[in-house]
């Protein structure tokens, strides 16, 4: 009986998942500042039990905090899985140029080790092209920043291949 | 023709089929009582010399008996693995990858079926194990429950340092699944009591770091251990058997820190980590426990968002302050003369604790277009003006700190009469413990007993604290959290009492306040509280009171001292107040020597006062 409540719980939960807009709006955690991302303060709760509320995933599947791997992503998937659970952090990294999201951005359009300066350098500076506004989406981020690499003689071919 | 040759034809095609070799008795016992089996399978001695497994789930098992018997489930699933390999992933060689390897090499099983598992293997690229870093988000003052703190693994692919970045690793978490909306209350019994079923989830590590660091504000420490590529691959290949697969969660042994001990047994046979946490497997305990198994590389330290925060507005000046918060309300006066007119260096450091302070006020809130919006000037600002790097302190780690469980010897006098006092507390901090690890102000003790010796040989129970937890967290320019306290069990009070002026009473009590930082190293605190009490001086079988309890505390060379004073109004027209005085010497990492006095008054019994010397001894 046990299983099957647990069994039908989970089913409720991807069904969810599976009701919203690939890459969100529920995709991520609380303390959302762009658009596209937005989260929820139950899990809070987790910390006596350290548990998932309704979220025993195992990796790869879909539904990481409503975060999909499927559907519409224009892009491979991973990257835009990425960018859209730390948007908020690379915005700020970007702001700065330093930080460890920012070289998680750099990994994911694989950049190696020996460009990353570079690539925090020119992404700090375009910084007010590529978060244009309070409303992007990761979707535009990663656009605006690709435009960016572009333009960069060094950079461009991490651009092309992403 | 064809129809009846098919049956004939499946019946050949089974009888090639290659069936488990023939295994002595004695082998099979052999084999099944090996560690290594015992651990694949969480099997642990129960009370009548048998085995039980941790497993709560059928689904873990092929033998009938398997959860209580590790040789029959040995003997079902070497038969298992023969079974048709055009099942696929859901083969039991699929299902059980590290079973099967053991098994495999145990036995020479050269002729096993090879199913194409193609679910586990695209699992297992995705991780790509290399590495494990042991993670440990530590305590929250003002969180009771995260006061133990909690233990997670990070499974790091190759390069994670030169080539990657942790926040595409994967975290290996187990903790309870909730199922709908107990209410908290509930909630945290049933995870105390084992209501709830625990489960192992694989979820992003930068998932794990908003929650810990932005949403609960908890430093995370982080130790990479020295397990090897093959010892992580195999750790995280009985990790996969373990999918969906449920124990018992209870918080204070069966919790996350012993599952992960198990599994890094598993990584390592013969590490034997779980031994000696059979009562209590508190996170610091355990972290303690891999570090002097000599299993800690390195240690990594993330200051929590507020941490940053604080400080980052620690050097700024009232008038910078105030523009801190301003900008935080509004950032339309980004632009006015008055705050163009601070030096360009200082309005950094402005811009970037303003935008930290937005983010951490909306930090677990639904996104509203207004602070969306400002949070984005802000970072417009600070990109044309980016503050220097932010360097936090790294504090004394948490397994430095002392042992969570305290002995108690102490002499003292009380009224003219002297008395020895013998206490043991399960776990785990007191305001004025030996403070290396823990954060000013925050206690949590559970399950305290002291039992006293008056002269003449009579003995009584002094004390037996069922919870004993104080979260006392300073107010500051930019945040001003609430402080609070609630406890519950038996003590001494101040009464009629059958023998002397002692009387033993229930309780269960609690206060809300405020606490200041007045110096460096100096807190004051008051609190509002309330109290029931189960009191034979009382009519009522139930005596409610409200009250006040307000001190110092004070970080010196010696230890902590504290100075507190407390008063309680009881419905019934009695009035008790207390007035204490501790001072704790740090002797020794484990060892704490504490000076108390106490003087306590009521309108039903003469003053009382009362003088001891206890030494603390912090042992796990």
């Amino acid at each position: 009986m046990k299983r099957i409540l647990l069994g039908s719980l989970l089913a409720a939960v991807s069904l969810n998942a599976l009701a919203e807009a690939p890459g969100g709006p529920s995709c991520g955690w609380g303390n959302m500042l762009f658009k596209g991302q937005r989260g929820t303060a139950t899990h809070l709760v987790a910390s006596t039990t350290n548990g998932s509320s309704g979220n025993a995933t195992f990796g790869m599947t879909s539904g990481t905090n409503g975060c999909r791997t499927d559907g519409a992503l224009t892009y491979t998937g991973k990257p835009m899985l990425v960018l859209g659970s730390i948007m908020d952090e690379l915005s700020e990294d970007m702001a700065k140029g330093e930080g460890e999201a920012l070289t998680t951005y750099a990994v994911l359009l694989g950049v190696p080790p020996e460009d990353r300066a570079r690539f925090a350098a020119v992404t700090h500076e375009h910084f007010a092209e590529i978060f244009s506004s309070a409303d992007v989406t990761a979707k535009d981020v990663h656009n605006a920043t690709l435009a960016v690499l572009k333009k960069d003689t060094r950079l461009a071919k991490y651009a092309e291949q992403a | 023709m064809l129809k009846r040759l098919l049956p004939l034809l499946l019946g050949c095609a089974c009888a090639m089929l290659q069936a488990a070799p023939p295994l002595s008795d004695t082998r099979l016992h052999e084999l099944a009582s090996d560690p290594f089996w015992l651990a694949l399978g969480h099997y642990q001695r129960d009370r009548l010399g048998g085995w039980h497994s941790h497993v709560d789930d059928d689904a873990f098992f092929f033998a009938e008996r398997g959860e209580r018997d590790p040789a029959a489930e040995l003997a079902a699933i070497l038969a298992a693995l023969y079974r048709e390999p055009g099942l696929a992933d859901r083969h039991p060689q699929c299902r059980f990858p590290a079973r099967t390897r053991w098994l495999r090499e145990r036995l020479t099983l050269n002729d096993l079926p090879q199913p194409q598992c193609r679910e586990y293997d695209d699992w297992y690229a995705e991780i790509a194990p290399h590495s494990t870093v042991l993670v440990f988000p530590a305590a929250y003052l003002n969180s009771p429950s995260s006061m133990f703190g909690h233990t997670l693994l990070r499974i790091d692919p190759a390069g994670i340092d030169t080539q990657g970045s942790a926040l595409l690793s994967y975290a290996l978490n187990f903790g309870a699944y909730i199922e709908g909306s107990d209410n908290s209350i509930l909630y945290a019994w049933k995870g105390l009591m084992g209501g709830y079923p625990g489960l192992f989830a694989l979820l992003p590590y930068r998932e794990k770091l908003t929650e810990y660091s932005r949403l609960e504000n908890r430093d995370l420490w982080e130790y990479r251990l020295n397990l090897t590529t093959e010892e992580t691959g195999r750790m995280v290949e009985h990790v996969w058997e373990l999918r969906q697969i449920q124990f018992d969660y209870y918080f204070f042994d069966e919790n996350c820190s012993y599952r992960l001990l198990e599994l890094l047994d598993i990584a390592r046979p013969g590490l034997e980590l779980t031994k000696g946490f059979s009562l209590t497997a508190i996170p610091a305990d355990t972290v303690r426990a891999v570090e002097q198994a000599g299993l800690i590389e390195s240690v990594d330290y993330r200051p929590s968002r507020e941490k940053e925060l604080l400080e980052r507005a620690a050097p700024l000046s009232q008038a910078e302050r105030d523009w801190t918060r301003r900008l935080a309300e509004d950032s339309a006066p980004l632009a006015s003369p008055a705050f163009q007119a601070l030096p360009t260096g200082r309005q950094a450091q402005v811009l970037d604790a303003a935008y930290r302070l937005i983010r951490y006020r909306k930090s677990g809130e639904e996104r509203d277009e207004a602070s969306a919006r400002d949070s984005h000037r802000l970072l417009q600002a600070i990109n044309r003006n980016p503050p220097p790097r932010l360097a936090v302190a790294r504090p004394v780690p948490p397994e430095k700190g002392h042992p969570s469980r305290t002995w108690q010897l102490a002499f003292g006098n009380r009224e003219q009469r002297s008395f020895a006092e013998y206490g043991l507390r399960m776990a785990y901090h007191d305001l004025q413990d030996n403070l290396d690890g823990f954060p000013l102000g925050a206690q949590i003790e559970i399950a305290q007993l002291k039992l006293r010796q008056y002269e003449g040989n009579h003995w009584q129970l002094q004390q037996l604290d069922l919870a004993n937890i104080r979260s006392l967290t300073p107010r500051s320019a930019l945040l001003s959290p609430w402080s609070w306290q609630v406890g519950s069990g038996l003590e001494r009070v101040i009464g009629k009492g059958r023998h002397d002026n002692e009387q033993l009473v229930g309780h269960l009590s609690g206060g809300i306040g405020s606490t200041w930082q007045l110096d460096e190293s100096l807190v004051g605190f008051a609190l509002a509280t309330t109290r029931l009490e189960q009191n034979e001086d009382f009519a009522a079988f139930i005596s409610p009171a409200a009250g006040f309890d307000a001190g110092l505390l004070w970080r010196n060379p010696l230890g902590n001292l504290g100075l507190e004073a407390g008063a309680d109004y009881f419905h019934n027209g009695e009035v008790r107040r207390t007035l204490s005085l501790a001072q704790h010497w740090e002797i020794a990492d484990n060892l704490g020597l504490r000076l108390s006095a106490r003087r306590e008054l009521s309108q039903q019994a003469s003053p009382a006062s009362e003088v001891s010397l206890q030494l603390r001894w912090y042992h796990y």
